[in-house]
């Protein structure tokens, strides 16, 4: 089943580019059956998963190169746990929302759908990977479409943009490459089931080096600062469905990546760092958030809060408690939700004012009431609102971690106050206020592929919000193993 | 009558929730059912909020126990969702539903024809559940989650004619400055929750002892933030006189009677936890209370805005009975909650009554409406006279409570309230002077075309708005009587240990007779400025200096918290300098090296034959030279 969610995507992008030359507009709706065909999948994984039972389910496994003799071997295999299979769901819904906001393309659209899907495919391989050099091998095609969608499609200063989001990814992963290689020659295995259950005790360099290694490639993806500033330059360029992927799904590889790998193969280094890591997670919360406060660009804005919000990600992950861990699980998949929701709303309001000057937008709840409460909804999830996702999970962190980071904990809650702050504050501006006449022609969501890319996402962060046991049970069983290891390193 | 079952309590909050739910969903283009319906929903509500009342009357205001439901289970973190009835929540439930049930019927012709008429409905429904689901919880969490939702839909309320940029901007800085208090309260709840791991108010308050001074006095005091923020007490209480922006009914409802009052039903609930907690937390919150009091009741009295001279006696209200909580007077606090949502949701019903007449809220546009408006006139009087603490209505027996704790427990702070006491019946006849008596100053005709506008000559109110005024009028003068005995305070108390029971207090005359003599005082300064003009109050501003002027200024304390702290320190300072480090500092040094690659870039651009193969080559290089790297470093592990 796995092996299916995996390859259908990929099966799409073949057909899409095997499509006659004159049918290219067609390329749509195979991406749709294709997005949407893995999405059903997702759902069947979710809802199949069972909860009461630790470790991998629905594992496919075969060995692809064997080297015995040399000390590894590197196998094919898929399995989701706990902590994968909201991710799995995750890319699932937003790919097909991210295809649907892209129904209007019309520049070169058989390429841009086959990038599209081949995106998802490479996303879904790395959340379903069970073996570090597969994982390594995903981690790096998801740069290959990224690169080109950006570049291509994106606007702007597409091209630098596109680069700096290369090289970023590129120098992150070439350590993280250094560190699986020595993690698994020494362990002789690159299964990461297997890792866990016994990780290297020493190696040729010191394990902490390994540890950085490792987590400077997520900590680039999360992203948190020092390593945050492609994220804005990539987000405002970037075509729309392209914005809702990276922030929706491809930053959850880098906290995905921690909790898979980082945390319980190297546990005692976690132990030995952790302070750091939360005094890098609190200071980027604020720190985001008061970049998020100055910022014109819609785009650019919602691009910002995303550092901000990531940061609480890291500070669930900082605390090293099973309540913490589930939080930052629990934060990837609502940021997930709420970030994408945001991105389909700023492009919608693109697609029809051609601007997202902050300064230059007014009064568009006149206009577009669809579009503005669906974006007022997606902003007070955003700051934290009970009743929907984005509370659940924030308050998960910061229960996990006021004991252990009291200091980073207080910085974090406060960046929820200057959440209100520029959600808020960018509400007044763009769409309150008098009927603006520069916009009164403007139509309002009124396209079927914007309402259910929107609808089906708002659907999400409601239930969550009102029901999180739909997704704490699984995270629950995905967190417990992890959580028994990095306790027992400290 | 039989005792309520959990399910029927359950409806009390799920029955307004649904009707607002109803109305977003299919009654959107049929206004006037809407607003049937919700009054239908609040109505049935207020029928099962008395039922509630009677049974804990039964218990003598003892909790009546129901099992909570789990709502989240992650390891040891469990959240429930569960009732907590008492004599405390009984009282609540009562004075929400009555004030909204009758807010509801004013709103019909308030609001009529106003193009959001639907919108205001659902609205509405949305925070009375919210408002409902507050004082029914049984969790921490659960509250603070309700604490959140009132503050939305109190945002979305001021700014329910969001084309007005002054009422978009008033109701986001009602959300945000409340938030300030929230980032305080939420603390308090993660501190509780860490220390303890729980989060049902009943076993806080039963075990508070046992807990260290230093976590006590860290989670009471962040309790008293989030009070401060949503009772609107000093210094966040800026943002409620700007949420005068919002109809006026809503004032009524939500920045008088119910929501603003949430800060006080917080501390009450905790009030056990509060009493063990280290005396300075109570000290501070008593003269906290005690300034806001003094403070917000100088503001009303320069106030020339019908409207928001009560939203500074609210301010100044609540300031009293954050005072009296503060001295340990739970009883005297909470019956003062009781009595003001009465006479306080008449006053602003009043001055909506008013506005409806004149089309303004400028009380030097009015005058004279004595005899035009001969219903919303005497209940306006009844209403400020109950305010004022004038004897035997209502407002003189709760206020009259407060000042005798604060007669046993601080004589400072009892010459506070008493000059507190003066000055209220000297503004709130102040408005009366300036509205009801005189000439007829011409109103205002209006061009903005909303409902909160309405132009014609002065006129009475249709029924549907006068029916209101008249009914609170009788609890504005009646409802005091409930204590004379000490029956309320004994149902109320049963929400407390019995080691915290006090019965019913003597009352003291040196306490009655200062106070009357207060508020006589301040009445008659009212009339002689006013109404005789000996001196005439033009003559004495310019005699008193600049000081009138920092009052009108609000002691410029919009300015310091907007323009200076706000646009200057944290906007223009904080975050700029952290904009300017972001683009200057820190994406520098990447784009130094961006320029590097894409040096490297067009050279094997140049090599091969475009972008996509520039970057596959680009990326295999980097590969390749990792893999390098490893391997020669890593020899030794290959050799093994």
């Amino acid at each position: 089943m796995l092996t299916a969610f995996l390859l259908i995507p990929a099966i799409g992008a073949l057909v899409i580019a095997l499509l006659p030359r004159g049918r290219a507009q067609d390329a749509r709706w195979v991406a749709l059956v294709a997005s949407g065909l893995a999405f059903a999948i997702s759902i069947l994984v979710f809802v199949q998963f069972d909860r009461d039972q630790a470790g991998y389910q629905f594992v496919d496994r075969f060995e692809w190169i064997r080297a015995g003799d040399a000390g590894f071997s590197v196998q094919y295999a898929l399995g989701v746990d706990g902590l994968s299979t909201p991710m799995v769901l995750l890319t699932g819904l937003l790919s097909v929302a991210a295809v649907l906001v892209s129904f209007n393309v019309s520049l070169r659209p058989k390429e841009y759908f086959a990038w599209l899907l081949v995106l998802e495919t490479a996303v879904a391989g790395v959340f379903l990977s069970l073996d570090l050099i597969q994982f390594f091998i995903f981690w790096e095609l998801e740069l290959i479409p990224m690169y080109l969608l950006i570049s291509i499609w994106g606007s702007g200063r597409k091209e630098y943009s596109a680069m700096k989001f290369l090289l970023y990814t590129i120098a992150g992963s070439a350590l993280m490459l250094v560190g699986f290689l020595v993690l698994g020659l020494t362990a002789g295995t690159f299964d990461i089931e297997r890792l866990t259950a016994s990780p290297p005790t020493e190696a040729i360099i010191p394990l902490a080096a390994i540890f950085w290694f490792i987590l400077a490639a997520f900590l680039v993806k999360l992203p948190v600062f020092p390593v945050h500033t492609w994220l804005p330059d990539a987000h405002t360029d970037a075509p729309t469905a392209v914005s809702v992927m990276l922030a929706g799904v491809l930053l959850k590889m880098g906290g995905y990546g921690i909790l898979r790998i980082v945390l319980p193969i190297l546990p005692d280094q976690a132990q030995d760092f952790r302070v750091l890591l939360a005094a890098i997670a609190g200071f980027s919360v604020v720190y985001g958030a008061l970049i998020t406060l100055r910022q014109r660009d819609l785009k650019r804005l919602v691009a910002y809060s995303s550092v901000s919000h990531m940061g609480y990600v890291l500070l669930g992950i900082a605390a090293l408690g099973p309540v913490g861990l589930s939080g930052a699980a629990l934060q990837m998949f609502t940021h997930g939700t709420i970030t994408g929701l945001l991105f389909i709303m700023v492009g919608l309001v693109y697609d029809r004012a051609h601007t997202r000057q902050i300064s230059e937008l007014s009064g568009l709840m006149h206009r577009m009431p669809l579009i503005g409460v669906v974006m007022i909804v997606a902003g007070l999830a955003a700051l934290g609102l009970p009743g929907l996702s984005g509370f659940v999970a924030e308050l998960t962190v910061f229960l996990g971690s006021l004991e252990a980071h009291p200091v980073a904990t207080i910085a974090a809650v406060f960046g929820v106050v200057l959440a209100a702050g520029y959600i808020l504050w960018t509400v007044q501006r763009v769409f309150t206020g008098p009927p603006n006449e520069r916009w009164a022609d403007l139509p309002d969501a009124n396209q079927w592929w914007e309402r259910t890319a929107m609808g089906a996402m708002l659907v999400s962060i409601l239930v969550v919000g009102i029901y999180p046991r739909v997704l704490t049970d699984v995270i629950e069983s995905g967190i417990d193993p992890i959580a028994a290891i990095v306790q027992r390193g400290g | 009558m039989s005792d309520i079952s959990e399910g029927a309590v359950w409806a009390i909050y799920f029955v307004p929730l649904g009707a607002a739910m109803v109305i977003a969903a299919l009654l959107r283009g049929r206004p006037r059912d809407a607003g049937r319906l919700m009054i239908l929903a609040i109505g049935v509500s207020w029928l099962l909020a008395l039922w509630a009342l009677n049974t804990v009357h039964g218990h003598h205001g003892e909790s009546v126990g129901f099992a909570p439901h789990t709502w989240m289970e992650l390891f040891n973190l469990e959240v429930t969702f569960g009732i907590r009835l008492d004599g405390l929540t009984g009282v609540m439930l009562v004075v929400v539903t009555s004030v909204a049930l009758l807010v509801q019927i004013y709103s019909t012709e308030y609001m009529r024809g106003d193009g959001g008429y639907a919108r205001y409905y659902a609205y509405m429904g949305l925070f009375t559940s919210s408002m409902l689901g507050l004082v029914l919880a049984s969790s921490l969490l659960q509250l603070f989650i309700y604490w959140e939702l009132v503050g939305l839909s109190s945002y979305l309320l001021i700014g329910f004619w969001f084309n007005r940029p002054s009422a978009a901007a008033a109701a986001k800085k009602a959300f945000i400055v409340t938030r300030f208090g929230d980032f305080g309260f939420l603390l308090g709840v993660l501190l509780i929750w860490s220390k303890t791991g729980e989060f049902d108010i009943a076993t806080i308050n039963a075990n508070a002892e046992e807990l260290s001074a230093a976590v006590l006095a860290g989670f009471t005091l962040g309790l008293f933030a989030g009070a401060v923020g949503k009772s609107a007490q000093f210094p966040l209480h800026i943002w409620l006189p700007d949420a005068m922006e919002g109809p006026t009914p809503v004032s009524a409802l939500i920045h008088a009677a119910t929501m603003v009052a949430a800060g006080v039903y917080l501390i009450a609930r905790f009030f056990p936890t509060f009493e063990a907690a280290p005396s300075e937390v109570t000290t501070l919150i008593a003269y906290i209370g005690a300034l806001t009091a003094l403070l917000a009741a100088t503001m009303g009295i320069v106030a020339t805005d019908i409207k928001r001279v009560l939203a500074y006696s609210t301010i100044s209200q609540l300031g009293y009975m954050v005072m009296a909580l503060g001295l340990g007077g739970y009883v005297a606090a909470i019956f003062h909650l009781f009595t003001h949502a009465f006479f306080k949701a008449l006053l602003f019903l009043g001055s909506g009554s008013v506005n409806h007449a004149t089309g303004t809220f400028d009380m030097r546009k009015m005058g004279g409406l004595r005899s035009s408006m001969p219903v919303t006139w005497l209940t306006f009087l009844v209403g400020s006279l109950s305010l004022a603490g004038v004897f035997p209505l209502a407002g003189f027996w709760s206020k009259d409570e407060i000042l005798l704790d604060a007669w046993n427990h601080n004589r400072l702070l009892f010459g506070v309230g008493v000059l507190v006491a003066f000055m209220t019946a000297f503004y709130m006849f102040r408005a009366i002077f300036m509205t009801f008596f005189g000439e007829y100053r011409g109103g205002e005709v209006s061009d903005h075309g909303s409902a909160d506008e309405h132009h014609s000559g002065p006129h009475e109110s249709p029924l549907p708005m006068w029916a209101p005024l008249a009914i609170l009028a009788v609890p504005a003068v009646l409802i005091g009587l409930v204590n004379v005995d000490g029956d309320f305070g004994h149902l109320i108390e049963g929400a407390l240990p019995e080691a915290l029971r006090h019965g019913h207090p003597d009352l003291q005359s040196v306490v009655l007779v200062s106070s009357t003599v207060a508020a006589l005082l301040g009445i008659g300064a009212a009339a002689a400025l006013y109404h005789a003009r000996m001196p005439a109050p033009e003559v004495l501003r310019a005699r008193l200096g600049p000081l009138p002027g920092v009052v009108e200024n609000k002691f410029y304390m919009d300015v310091i918290a907007e323009d200076i702290i706000v646009r200057r320190v944290l906007y223009g300072g904080i975050a700029r300098a952290a904009e300017l480090f972001d683009t200057y500092v820190v994406d520098t040094a990447v784009n130094a090296a961006g320029r590097a690659t894409r040096l490297a870039g067009d050279i094997s651009r140049r090599t091969t034959f475009g972008q996509q193969q520039a970057y596959s080559s680009l990326l295999l290089a980097g590969v390749v030279a990792a893999v390098v790297v490893i391997f020669v470093l890593s020899g030794n592990v290959l050799e093994r």
